[in-house]
């Protein structure tokens, strides 16, 4: 099973409403590519770090999609997102391993309790002391 | 950190994610990303934060990540 997020912006000046018949419709296309949305975040209106296309803000849209097989249309959504100008960037994540990988990381740490030793001792006069 | 002189006191850095076992870092936590970019918004080094190699990795891309939604500045001018 694989797990994805996808999250776009949004042209703020696209009203509430048209905002979520927009992502109905890129749920519809991942629900048809057989796929599942577990989740839906709507964060509306956010500032931007940098403007993009000489906008200050965007509303961003977050999906937690899941699939089953190997095959899913989020290709062809992505595509449909690079050609809708509203759209000013989205991003599509595949989330599954990296969890997997965290949530394996963690049973392995818990039994001992102890601290991860992540520097070998003699690497102490190693760090000059670099300052900024 | 205060100018050592010749005393073997340097506070050691600890990868912040190692101890605070942080094993999956969200580019969604703009709050985390944003201690490990100075004012000049560049990605701060490991020798300086400490970081471990493994979760600088992490850091790295959940910050690329991040700085492509307009979460993150690219740079500060």
């Amino acid at each position: 099973m694989r797990t994805y997020e996808l999250i776009f912006v949004v042209d703020p000046r696209v009203s509430d409403e048209e905002v979520v018949t927009m992502t109905n419709e890129y749920k519809q296309m991942i629900a048809h590519g057989g796929s599942e949305i577990t989740s839906e975040e709507n964060w509306g209106r956010r500032k931007l770090a940098y403007p993009i296309e000489k906008l200050t803000e965007g509303k961003y849209v977050l999906l937690n999609i899941q699939s089953e097989g190997g095959k899913t249309s989020l290709p062809e959504v992505e595509h449909r997102m690079r050609q809708n100008d509203k759209i000013l960037r989205y991003l599509t994540v595949r989330t599954d391993e990296d969890l997997k990988r965290a949530a394996r990381r963690k049973w392995s740490a818990k039994p001992d309790g102890g601290v991860n030793v992540t520097e070998p001792a003699g690497d102490e006069d190693l760090d000059t002391g670099e300052e900024i | 950190m205060a100018r050592p002189r010749k005393v073997f006191f340097r506070r050691r850095k600890v990868c912040k994610f190692c101890a605070d076992k942080i094993d999956y870092i969200d580019y969604k936590d703009v709050k985390l990303l944003q201690q490990f970019i100075p004012e000049r918004s560049k990605i701060l080094p490991r020798r300086i934060s400490g970081t471990c190699a493994r979760h600088q990795r992490f850091l790295q891309q959940a910050i690329k990540r991040a700085r492509h939604l307009a979460m993150i500045p690219f740079t500060t001018d």
